[in-house]
């Protein structure tokens, strides 16, 4: 009797298995849609019906935490031009859907978009890898798009004539850190990254620039998303003996690494992650330990561009909370928008895409925006933070800087 | 040296999940796909505490568990009691879409942000090696409960009703054995047990709804390489595992060190499909 029921158990096992895999891998059928319409009309008066204003942004999925600030952004917006009169005297309504952090679903939902919902004009999704995908769409339907959410330069590599850029590429993330790395003189660095689209391309474009600037690459390397230990990474990272470790990651994994870093008794004398460092949770959940870390920022409430003091303090009293600077990208992506139709003064998609290509103006973003023929981003400004207690305030570019940065970094030994 | 040290605790989290799982699995025939979810709730409980009483992580194990434990208890009772005896199939597609309602009801509730806070870091040095801190700690609590579920598995009553439902729910029913309720022990206790890895595992990672699966996959394999329905084979299996994923990915990259992880699983179910350990048949 046992002996036959242990065998009944081993011959299901592997093809429960294989089949448990192969539903865990299926996730992500149809999206769940969460149309958002816009606020009711305020003062102005709407002259014909609505202009319909498309976007899927992953408000759930891995992507998520991040996607939910860009909607909020381009809600805010929405309102904030509604209340300005709308768009050529018509109000506008914005339909947002969620893609779940799937580039599939995205493409889908664009598809949905432009021909169900039949919106006159899109902006972009979050995250380079939906954005990737979904600009197929956008191209094929000959809708000027605005990446707000997304910065891998593989984007602009296509020839696409219907995509524009709002902020730096992927690839110059880490340019602040390096030049800040220069002017102290270190000679050494280590790259290691999350391999996603996103994160391939800034470390591909740190290498290139680090090497440029006469540094010896010691160390780089890949690891899964989704990682939940580094340590032989991090005991490999000990032998190169870099003098700075930059790392092209989101919040859990530089949190992780930061934690082993710790642990292992990794000391290098410059660390900087590309985004999980400019988010408030990064220096909750280290505490101290986040002290002397650098990050690339897009945005910070601090800097003093046109606006942008209003716009953080419109954005906190909207949504009660303070604005990302992915709030700020999806924010200027609905300003560029707004600008590039009173230049067509048409809704006519080819006089948008032609305005989008020649425009040059200020944003709440550092810089301005201004493309190159390829629709790069190429005007944009991104600033360096630096974890100083618990403030991360804006130290590089000089011109821009609220405040010295600390250096060395301290061993962990005599912290 | 240093890579097997970081290794051995690497496969604790995977051993609790898996310890669980082999007990659902010995006990009901079921797999359980959201026993990630499990863990990820015990997380969030540890967390909530922290922050709202400001109680010691260790400390909230003696609260989440047993809550763990209930909602366990309950899950069985509505709904996994319900396919205990359908085809296997029936019972994945009914996990997977608790999983799916826990992940997405917990996005809802506690939003999608990052969670976590710092406590216990650094490490301790013995002579060159290093020992995480939180790590040890996470793997000597451990320690403490897969003795405390093994010796309730073997010396006590409701244990040995547990094994009996297990080899054959028939007899032991015969025998006179509260099949059911033995079933919702079971299941309370692989749920408290999940709950349990997840509040040791925000001493080291970050909290988020979807953190149950980044953890799943692997216990499916460790359960696999340890025996089925065996808690001390989970536990080798875990750190076996744990010891190969960090050699591999010292000598390679922590990319191949993942292919290298189910590519054991993979040799190990064609060569040795009874997992290391070959129960002593009663």
């Amino acid at each position: 009797m046992t002996t036959r029921t242990r065998r009944s158990i081993l011959a299901g096992t592997p093809a429960a298995l294989g089949l448990a895999g192969l539903i865990l891998s299926a996730c992500g059928g149809d999206a769940g849609e969460s149309a958002a319409p816009a606020a009711p009309a305020t003062g102005g008066a709407p002259k014909g019906a609505p202009v319909k204003i498309g976007a899927s942004v992953s408000t759930t999925g891995s992507n998520g935490k991040t996607g939910q600030y860009q909607v909020e952004a381009y809600q805010l917006w929405a309102e904030q031009l509604n209340a300005r009169g709308g768009l050529l005297g018509r109000q506008v309504e914005m339909v947002i859907l969620d893609d779940q952090s799937d580039p599939t679903v995205g493409t889908k939902l664009y598809e949905k978009l432009i021909n169900e919902d039949k919106v006159d004009l899109v902006l972009g999704p979050y995250s380079s890898g939906v954005t990737q995908a979904v600009s197929t769409v956008t191209e094929k339907y000959k809708y000027p798009m605005l990446s707000a959410g997304a910065s891998a330069s593989d984007i602009w590599k296509r020839n696409y004539k219907y995509v524009f850029g709002v902020y730096s590429v992927a690839e110059s993330y880490f340019y602040g850190v390096i030049d800040l790395a220069k002017k102290n003189g270190l000679k050494t660095i280590a790259i290691i990254t999350e391999d996603t689209a996103f994160a391939k391309a800034t470390a591909a474009g740190t290498a290139e620039y680090a090497r440029k600037e006469g540094f010896r690459i010691v160390f780089q390397e890949q690891y899964p998303t989704k990682v939940t230990d580094l340590s032989s990474l991090i005991t490999k990272l000990k032998a190169a003996k870099p003098e700075v470790l930059v790392g092209g990651s989101y919040q859990p994994d530089s949190v992780l690494i930061t934690r082993q870093a710790k642990e292992l008794d990794l000391n290098v004398k410059m660390l900087a992650f590309s985004v999980g460092a400019a988010m408030p949770e990064f220096g909750e959940g280290l505490g101290k330990d986040a002290d002397f870390i650098f990050g690339p920022s897009m945005w910070e409430p601090s800097l003093k561009t046109k606006g942008n003091s209003e716009f953080e303090a419109s954005y906190k009293k909207k949504w009660n909370r303070e604005p990302d600077y992915h709030s700020a990208t999806g924010f200027a992506g609905g300003q560029i928008l707004e600008a590039a139709v009173l230049k067509a003064k048409s809704l006519d998609r080819e006089k948008i895409r032609e305005a989008l290509s020649t425009l040059e103006i200020e944003t709440v973003l550092p810089g301005k925006y201004k493309v190159d023929d390829t629709g790069i981003q190429l005007s944009h400004i991104p600033v360096v933070i630096q974890w100083q207690g618990k403030d991360k305030p804006v130290i590089g570019p000089d011109a821009m800087a609220t405040a010295k940065p600390k250096f060395p970094m301290p061993e962990w030994k005599s912290r | 040296m240093q890579v097997v040290v970081s290794g051995l605790p690497l496969g604790d989290v995977h051993a609790r999940l898996a310890g669980g799982l082999t007990l659902i699995f010995g006990v009901m025939r079921v797999i359980n796909l959201a026993h990630g979810e499990f863990l990820m709730l015990g997380a969030y409980a540890s967390f909530f505490l922290f922050v709202l009483i400001g109680l010691n992580p260790i400390l909230s194990l003696l609260i989440s568990m047993p809550l763990m434990f209930g909602v366990g208890w309950i899950a069985q009772r509505l709904l996994i009691s319900r396919v205990v005896r359908a085809p296997l199939l029936t019972s994945l597609l009914l996990t997977y879409g608790v999983s799916l309602a826990l992940t997405g009801g917990a996005q809802a509730t506690f939003t999608n942000d990052f969670r976590s806070v710092p406590f216990l870091s650094g490490a301790l040095n013995i002579g060159e090696l290093a020992f995480s801190v939180p790590r040890l700690v996470a793997c000597v609590t451990a320690l403490v409960l897969t003795g405390a579920a093994q010796f309730f598995l073997a010396r006590t009553r409701w244990g040995k009703a547990l094994r009996a439902t297990a080899q054959s729910a028939d007899v032991a029913l015969a025998c006179g054995i509260d099949i059911d309720r033995a079933r919702m022990i079971a299941f309370g206790i692989a749920t408290a047990l999940a709950g349990a890895a997840g509040t040791l595992t925000r001493f080291l990672y970050t909290v988020y709804p979807e953190m149950g699966k980044t953890f799943m996959l692997k216990a499916f394999a460790v359960m696999v390489l340890g025996a089925m329905g065996s808690f001390p084979g989970a536990f080798l299996g875990a750190i076996v595992l744990g010891v190969i994923e960090s050699t591999a990915s010292y000598v390679t990259t922590a990319q191949i060190a993942e292919a290298v992880v189910y590519i054991t699983l993979l040799a190990m179910l064609l060569l040795r499909p009874q997992g290391f350990f070959v129960l002593k048949e009663a």
